[in-house]
């Protein structure tokens, strides 16, 4: 299909984003020069459909919350582009966001410092409308229509966010993310602080608010297994880049990526029954330093299939497998592998196993 | 079974704040015997941690009106700071959430363990104790130990501090480990090199150990036996496979069935309705009612604290619920042990 502006554009994309990159100056000396760059986003193409929620999973450090910070603009790229429902918004200014920012809103992982302690829950759902001059006659009822909707009560609104708790304040984040009737919604970490009992009930929010408003989502979130819960498809990030998108199942079970792999295999057993009985990879090191990162292919320092082309070249995010052309590997060596079904005697060789 | 190394007897602990007095532990009780891992279970403000740092004399604006902490003999409760400090470090030893605040930044990690090392070995050369600290970090498996014994904590990544404060924790051949959230704040990849590390001082101690944690991941893969805390009391404790294939308390059920789960497709999840309670004034009788899908609304539930009852035969499986018995007949299968039983 073809837009009026005559860039390509599929009718059902609501978000793409192209060669994104963010770097950090790091600042030395007495005259802060600088003295070089953390690649915190450093070339990141994705796609985000309408209606779906596209999960995004790394570890600490590896660039996904600047990408969604980066994606809606709370800090500018230094390269890249971001179109958004058709429309380039990678230059636009902060007048010409207005209208955009009504679409895409976001939730903060931390729901203690994300709400003003000193705003009424009433007041800080309201601000978004009243700072886009829709606060009108109505808006008592609109606040209050919110904080149903998102399992409050109205009463609550007079309250200040110190007398809830932690799932309770998250829900507060929710409905004013939703006041603007955005279309989607960047979600960093949403659950990450909340108990486990109160995961699920925020879980499950989201996905009614999905199902009721036709909201598209982007999870950020380390938790493997909730990211696998929302997600229709999975991106993995490793310092700053994509090494693998596709769908939830071909990410949880047959991903080729050997980072993807580790990283799946790395999560605890769900129960002792499961004891013995499966094989782990255990990565040696750390993740390198963004500001330092390795040439090639960037997981190779840690890697057990490295070989010489991984310095060398740095391998594309693309489907390496015919059969399933929505999985994108960055890796030379990409191979299918188990890592949830791996039994003890069926680890590959020359990976670094242990029996969990 | 053999004598219990550490016995916690009716331990309650309470906070006076300005809102009122919090009662963050009530009547705890349980054994832990010599070369187990216990875990202890719980959310935040269940008083999982609470009742360990008490113990340790580590909670310096707790009360304690009750309760001991039978000790090789001794209570730890009674016990002078002077006493107190000589057990710490020594005989029990303890590893920490945040290996970023409890590291000091101005002394080189090699200086910190060798401190733990000499203050409980008087006597001992300033050589030997550098030698036994490389021997201690690799033991952990922090590699070049040689030379990373004179780095700062700052030159050290999460994970290679955590290696290094379980390094410090082991350093005396403690008979009782106390690891609290010893993986929270790490990430996957690093956690399982840790739960890998912590096997290795398992195997290097024979110590017992006391995993706090709300990470059931953890226990399905550590523990031996578990204890369930909610609101300040022990709600459940069984050995593991009992606790996860078998559970007779609706909180540990409902925790169990609330996770997500990774190799399996669920159209919604399960969770506990309803916020935990509040701790200065808990709901009466039965801390987990207001919560409870088992209670069905009976009086006795709302009126009666419920005791830690045995379960079954045996002495090993207790549960704090009325109703338990209920759970059995239902043959309530929790989490993902019910999706293999499927």
């Amino acid at each position: 299909m073809t837009e009026g502006n005559g860039m390509p554009h599929e009718s059902d994309e609501l978000l793409r984003v192209e060669g994104l990159v963010k770097h950090f100056p790091i600042k030395a000396g007495v005259f802060k020069s600088t003295v070089g760059q953390v690649r915190a986003v450093d070339g990141v193409d994705l796609t985000v459909k309408k209606g779906e929620t596209l999960g995004v999973v790394g570890e600490s450090g590896c660039g996904k919350t600047t990408l969604g910070r980066t994606i809606i603009k709370l800090i500018d790229p230094t390269a890249g582009s971001i179109i958004f429902d058709g429309r380039d918004i990678t230059a636009l200014g902060r007048r010409e966001m207005r209208p955009v920012r009504r679409e895409i809103q976001i939730v903060f992982q931390d729901p203690y410092a994300s709400l003003n302690p000193r705003m009424t829950v009433s007041e800080i759902v309201a601000e978004p409308l009243r700072i886009h001059g829709i606060y009108k006659a109505d808006g008592k009822k609109r606040i209050a229509e919110l904080l149903r909707t998102v399992g409050l009560s109205p009463e609550h609104g007079n309250r200040f966010p110190h007398e809830f708790s932690g799932g309770q304040r998250q829900r507060i984040g929710v409905a004013r993310a939703l006041a603007l009737n955005p279309s989607m919604i960047v979600l960093d970490e949403p659950v990450s602080a909340l108990d486990v009992s109160i995961q699920a009930q925020v879980v499950n929010l989201l996905a009614s608010l999905q199902n009721d408003f036709g909201l598209t989502y982007l999870f950020i979130a380390h938790d493997l297994s909730v990211v696998r819960h929302v997600s229709d498809r999975i991106a993995v990030m490793y310092l700053g880049k994509i090494v693998e998108v596709g769908s939830r199942n071909e990410i949880y079970d047959t991903p080729m990526h050997p980072y993807t792999q580790a990283l799946l295999s790395a999560v605890p057993i769900e129960s002792p029954n499961q004891r013995g009985k499966r094989s782990r990879i255990v990565l040696e090191g750390d993740v390198p330093s963004p500001a330092d990162p390795p040439s090639g292919c960037r997981f190779r320092t840690r890697c057990w299939k490295a070989q010489e082309i991984c310095a060398e070249q740095e391998p594309p995010l693309v489907a390496r497998d015919p059969s399933k052309p929505g999985l994108l590997s960055a890796c030379h060596f990409a191979e299918v592998m188990r890592p949830l079904a791996l039994a003890a005697d069926e680890a590959p060789a020359d990976a670094p196993t242990t029996t969990v | 079974m053999p004598d219990p190394i550490l016995s916690i007897r009716d331990l309650t602990v309470e906070f006076e704040t300005e809102d009122g007095v919090v009662q963050a532990v009530t009547d705890v009780t349980y054994d832990l015997q010599p070369g187990e891992v216990l875990g202890v279970v719980g959310e935040s403000g269940s008083g999982k941690s609470v009742s360990m740092l008490s113990v340790l004399g580590l909670s310096p604006s707790a009360r304690i009106p009750k309760g001991e902490a039978i000790f090789k003999g001794e209570d730890l409760l009674k016990l002078s700071q002077k006493r107190l400090r000589e057990i710490r470090g020594g005989p029990m030893a303890m590893i920490f959430q945040d290996p970023m605040t409890s590291l000091n930044p101005v002394l080189t990690v090699g200086d910190q363990i060798a401190e733990a090392v000499l203050t409980h070995n008087l006597g001992t050369s300033d050589d030997d104790a550098r030698k036994r600290t490389v021997e201690l970090l690799e033991v952990v498996g922090v590699p070049y130990a040689e030379r990373r014994v004179d780095q700062h904590p700052h030159e050290f990544s999460g994970g290679m501090r955590q290696r290094a404060m379980i390094a410090m924790a082991i350093a005396n051949n403690p008979s009782v480990l106390v690891a609290d959230e010893p993986t929270t704040a790490l990430d996957v990849t690093i956690q399982a090199q840790i739960v890998e590390v912590l096997k290795a001082a398992r195997e290097e101690t024979h110590a017992a150990i006391v995993l706090i944690t709300h990470d059931l991941g953890l226990i399905a893969e550590l523990a031996d036996r578990v204890v369930v805390m909610y609101a300040g009391r022990v709600v459940e404790l069984s050995d593991v496979y009992t606790i996860f294939n078998a559970p007779r308390h609706p909180y540990t059920v409902g925790l169990m069935n609330s996770l997500a789960r990774l190799d399996a497709e669920q159209e919604w999840l399960e969770p506990i309705p309803g916020q935990p309670p509040s701790m200065i004034a808990p709901p009466p009788g039965c801390a987990f009612h207001p919560r409870c899908s088992f209670s069905h609304g009976r009086l006795v539930c709302r009126t009666d604290i419920p005791g830690l009852r045995q379960i079954g035969e045996g002495a090993a499986h207790h549960s704090r619920c009325h109703f338990a018995e209920e759970l059995e007949e239902a043959h309530v299968v929790a989490g993902a042990a019910a999706e293999e039983a499927r």
